[in-house]
């Protein structure tokens, strides 16, 4: 197989950039290939790829002593109760879902289905969530909403301010926003969010509000 | 013309054959299995330690951004995609914490604990040749930038190719080459002597 060549200055400066992925053997083949060609008439980059043999073995040479801090670290997720969360993986789960472009089409009542399918796995997911004797640490959504699309970003403050909501995530490509309401005005923002006519779809994203 | 044996490629399939071990050991980390984020820990904790302090330089710092960064691990392997590998996705992660930590700690630090300059006792003259090398490559390290030591690191250390050492910095590949070879001209102007001595 041939690859283009390149006029000399452009080769030798391409070569003296790519030369520590040639030493350490990370070059795709068509690179390694002008790489090998050049140095085959280039006594710089000869000389240069010496130095980057001896630098390589310098490095990996120096290994500096860290103490394995696990004992540390597990004791920092026992004691503060620092587990992943299964709302937040759920969450992103369904994040995830919410951010492909595809979404764009899926019918209303096709969401409800994935928020629905969401909570019934996330109360599933809590028996395991509460052994680990833990409350969450950071605030996480709890709500997913989805405005009309001809609301004006001052209908949307005003919808947060009124339901004491913030924005976790969003928007994705299908227009969803993540939300966190203090947890105990939850219902009633929900029934707000859905009465108000700035909202195509709100739902609750951990189960609690089921 | 004979190049055999200029490639040097102690870790690259090291660490391609545990790839679908870390992506097992993720999704078991994300059901939140302890044990399995234990070995995953065990895996990187030298790899991190040696990347944070090429970064950071100061031990206290190194285990507390290592620290960190195997917490947003444990909490957030469920979103780990699969997209890229795992070591580009921790690595990412680690990257993004050190610069805010050196962010809060951003004057020069003398840190004793780190300290490996040539010794007062006799040495042998090789072992006092390699010393100077190391000790005039160490000060050079501490003139560049964060970023261009993470960079030297995960090349020369980490055996890292340039794409992905631009997903973990979150940069252009050009970034990543030209930060390279800024860094490589700095280094070889700090080696004592002539390059012959050292080869």
């Amino acid at each position: 197989m041939s690859y283009p060549t390149l006029p000399v200055e452009e080769a030798h400066d391409e070569a003296e950039e790519l030369l520590p992925w040639y030493v350490t053997g990370q070059l795709e083949e068509s690179d390694r290939i002008r790489v090998e060609e050049h140095l085959s008439s280039c006594g710089s980059c000869r000389e240069q790829l010496a130095f980057e043999r001896r630098m390589v073995q310098e490095f990996r040479a120096q290994a500096p002593e860290v103490d394995s801090g696990w004992a540390r670290l597990r004791d920092r997720i026992e004691e503060r109760g620092q587990a992943p969360s299964p709302v937040r993986r759920a969450a992103n789960d369904l994040w995830n879902v919410f951010r492909q472009p595809g979404v764009m089409a899926l019918a209303a009542a096709q969401v409800g289905f994935l928020v629905v399918g969401g909570s019934v796995l996330l109360s599933l997911s809590q028996p395991s969530y509460r052994a680990l004797g833990s409350a969450p640490t950071s605030p996480t959504a709890n709500m997913i909403v989805i405005f009309r699309a001809d609301a004006t970003e001052e209908d949307i403050r005003d919808v947060l301010k009124a339901n004491g909501a913030s924005i976790v995530d969003g928007p994705t490509s299908a227009d969803a926003y993540l939300l966190r309401v203090p947890t105990r005005q939850r219902q009633l923002a929900l029934v707000r969010l859905r009465s108000n006519d700035q909202v195509q779809m709100a739902e609750p994203i951990d189960g609690a509000a089921q | 013309m004979s190049l055999s044996g200029t490639v040097i490629r102690p870790q690259a399939e090291t660490v391609k054959a545990r790839w679908p071990d870390e992506r097992e050991l993720l999704a078991r980390v994300s059901t939140g299995d302890l044990q399995a984020f234990e070995r995953l820990y065990r895996i990187y904790q030298p790899r991190l330690a040696r990347f944070l302090i090429s970064m950071l330089q100061r031990q206290q710092l190194v285990e507390e951004v290592l620290d960190d960064t195997m917490m947003v691990v444990w909490q957030t392997a469920g979103s780990f995609r699969g997209s890229s590998k795992p070591s580009t996705w921790i690595f990412a992660i680690a990257y993004r914490k050190a610069l805010k930590a050196k962010a809060r700690w951003p004057d020069p630090v003398e840190d004793e604990e780190y300290d490996t300059r040539v010794s007062d006792d006799p040495a042998p003259d090789e072992q006092l040749h390699h010393q100077r090398l190391h000790n005039a490559l160490r000060d050079a390290m501490e003139k560049l930038t964060p970023e261009h030591r993470a960079v030297v690191d995960l090349t020369y250390f980490h055996g890292m190719g340039y794409r992905e050492i631009a997903d973990i910095v979150n940069c252009p590949v050009d970034t990543v080459k030209t930060r390279m070879f800024h860094a490589r001209r700095r280094l070889r102007q700090a080696m004592p002597g002539n390059l012959a001595d050292w080869l």
